[in-house]
């Protein structure tokens, strides 16, 4: 009876787990797949003859290094930006009280209902306008403000269950606030900007629509992927090139995930739960 | 003296505030009023057209039949994807939660679809659904051998094949944030069920289910919301076809606003996109507000 059970529980945990796992498998091989070979039927799960050709040729022909460069450029910038950004003002919401306050902390959360594409185009017009159109500042500036709604709701509901008895006692001591945020508040709040910088990271990386719309030149990997070259007059998507540009896409995030699992559960949790 | 510091203290707060608040009001408040303005006038870029045509866009939108066709996929997506999601979502926060050595890992890998670009699930699904080289068809063949279906072809099929991809992306996310609900149960009641006589699909109709109704409901308002306004899925994978078949509203109106620039168009249908989804949530949270236990 309890080993029944107990097969049934790894046979549906098997199930999940090949639903998610065998299409990655099979981007990976298709991967490492010789062009040639990626047109059978049917599909040849262990391919005869591993070559790593195609992470070679992103390399010298489309610039991989490059864009992994720029967008570790556009994605750190604004993680960072974002969080320092958003400690400020989550302490500024924590710890003072006022309607004005309240009010601007919903404009802040409400805002992340008014959905980008609704948005788009005036805002395309005026980054064109004042010159920010696809320059990093504009992009960190569109990347960060994407991130700042659900910082500011993870790091103020974090430090609002911390009683400020111990700011008030730096305080007395006569701590400045600069101080206060950097030698007690920061520290305390660690666990939070932990998840809040983990999990925007990996927000920041899926996001497909700012690049896309807001920068030609300066291509990250997400705009990458739509933008490999394609072969002949038919344009036909080069299968061997796009599965290895999103095999570097994937793999550093499941390394992300196997790392930083405990945060990130927690992280999607304590924004769901309060909301 | 008291009601000075206490000025003083509010002028700081404002100052901390303020950088989240000009970046957010920056990016939002401006073009969507902006949004609304030119929702007004006629301003087609190649003909070189910029004209004040008052609410003359709104009656022309729903007379377009690609709009049509657009918000007809876009409801189906939406109410089928939402079905689908609520079903298979709370399938799987169910075996998440299943008590095994296996857990931790599966958890792990649960977070994999969530954690990866929307385009490059719709790209691979653009391979993945091919006739003849494709993971799906290869995959059917295992069981119905010389299967033949070019998915992205038909309407039905690209349509399904959309679904698909989106229910794989998504759908543990929503279990992740389902099993976040199912937590808070305590183990306590299931044993006091089990002492009483109930079986386990007895226990998840009497017990789980109606404690975790609310916190699906809100779940489910957010998830609707962002299948309105989806892009990505469709721009990578079918780029809207076949014809206009599963081109989502909210892939029309990027189409209108950056390739057709057909401005105040895009911008009319953005402005409906948007009161829609205002109305919806207002209603949605004032009625889930009103659910209590």
């Amino acid at each position: 009876m309890l080993n029944v059970s107990l097969i049934f529980k790894w046979l549906l945990a098997f199930i999940v787990v090949f639903i998610i796992l065998f299409p990655l498998y099979w981007i990976f091989t298709s991967s490492i797949t010789p062009p040639g070979e990626l047109f059978s039927s049917p599909i040849d799960y262990l391919p005869d003859h591993p070559t790593l050709s195609s992470y070679l040729y992103l390399i010298q022909h489309v610039g991989l290094m490059e864009k992994v460069g720029s967008t570790l450029i556009v994605v750190g910038s604004s993680v960072i930006i974002s969080t320092m950004i958003c400690i400020l003002a989550a302490y500024g919401f924590a710890r003072y009280q006022s309607k004005g306050l309240t009010v601007a902390l919903m404009f802040i959360l409400f805002s992340m209902l008014i959905p980008a594409v609704v948005t788009a185009r005036p805002l395309y017009d005026f980054m064109r306008k004042i010159n920010l159109f696809d320059t990093y500042p504009g992009l960190i500036i569109l990347y960060t403000s994407s991130i700042i709604p659900f910082s500011v709701l993870i790091l103020k509901n974090f430090l609002s269950d911390i009683p400020a008895s111990i700011e008030e006692a730096a305080e007395i001591d006569g701590a400045s606030l600069i101080q206060r945020l950097v030698y007690i508040v920061i520290p305390l709040m660690r666990p939070a900007i932990a998840t809040v910088v983990i999990i925007n990271f990996i927000t920041c990386l899926n996001n497909f629509f700012i690049p896309l719309f807001y920068a030609n030149n300066i291509l990250v990997l997400s705009t990458a992927i739509v933008q490999l070259p394609l072969k002949g007059s038919l344009h036909i998507v080069q299968w061997d090139l796009v599965s290895a540009m999103g095999w570097v896409i994937i793999f550093p995030i499941i390394i992300f995930i196997l790392i930083f699992e405990k945060q990130i559960m927690s992280g999607i949790m304590a924004g769901s739960v309060k909301n | 003296m008291q009601t000075k510091k206490k000025f003083n203290l509010l002028w700081v707060a404002w100052i901390l505030i303020l950088p989240a608040l000009l970046i957010r009001g920056f990016t939002t408040v401006y073009p969507i009023f902006e949004t609304f303005r030119i929702s007004l006038y006629d301003i087609r870029l190649f003909k070189g057209i910029i004209e004040f045509v008052g609410f003359q866009n709104y009656v022309t939108v729903f007379k377009d039949p690609k709009v049509i066709a657009s918000v007809k996929f876009t409801v189906i997506f939406v109410l089928s994807s939402m079905a689908l999601h609520i079903v298979l979502g709370i399938i799987l926060a169910l075996i998440l939660n299943m008590n095994f050595k296996g857990r931790k890992f599966l958890r792990t890998i649960v977070l994999i679809p969530w954690a990866m670009p929307m385009v490059v699930v719709g790209i691979a699904a653009r391979w993945a659904f091919d006739n003849d080289y494709g993971l799906v068809n290869d995959f059917i063949r295992w069981f119905v051998p010389n299967f033949k279906l070019s998915w992205l072809i038909y309407t039905n099929s690209s349509r399904l094949a959309v679904i698909a991809m989106d229910l794989w992306k998504d759908i543990p996310f929503f279990a992740i944030l389902v099993l976040a609900g199912l937590q808070f149960i305590p183990e306590e009641i299931y044993e006091a069920a089990r002492v009483d006589g109930a079986g386990p699909i007895q226990s998840f109709f009497k017990i789980t289910l109606p404690l975790i109704t609310k916190n699906v409901l809100i779940l489910s308002i957010f998830f609707t919301m962002w299948r309105l306004v989806s892009f990505d899925i469709v721009y990578s994978m079918t780029s809207g076809g076949p014809g206009e078949d599963t081109a989502l509203i909210a892939y029309r109106i990027t189409t209108e606003a950056f390739t057709n620039l057909n401005l105040g168009y895009g911008a009319t249908l953005a402005v409906v996109l948007f009161l829609v989804m205002v109305l919806f949530s207002s209603i949605t949270l004032l009625w889930v507000k009103k659910i209590d236990y």
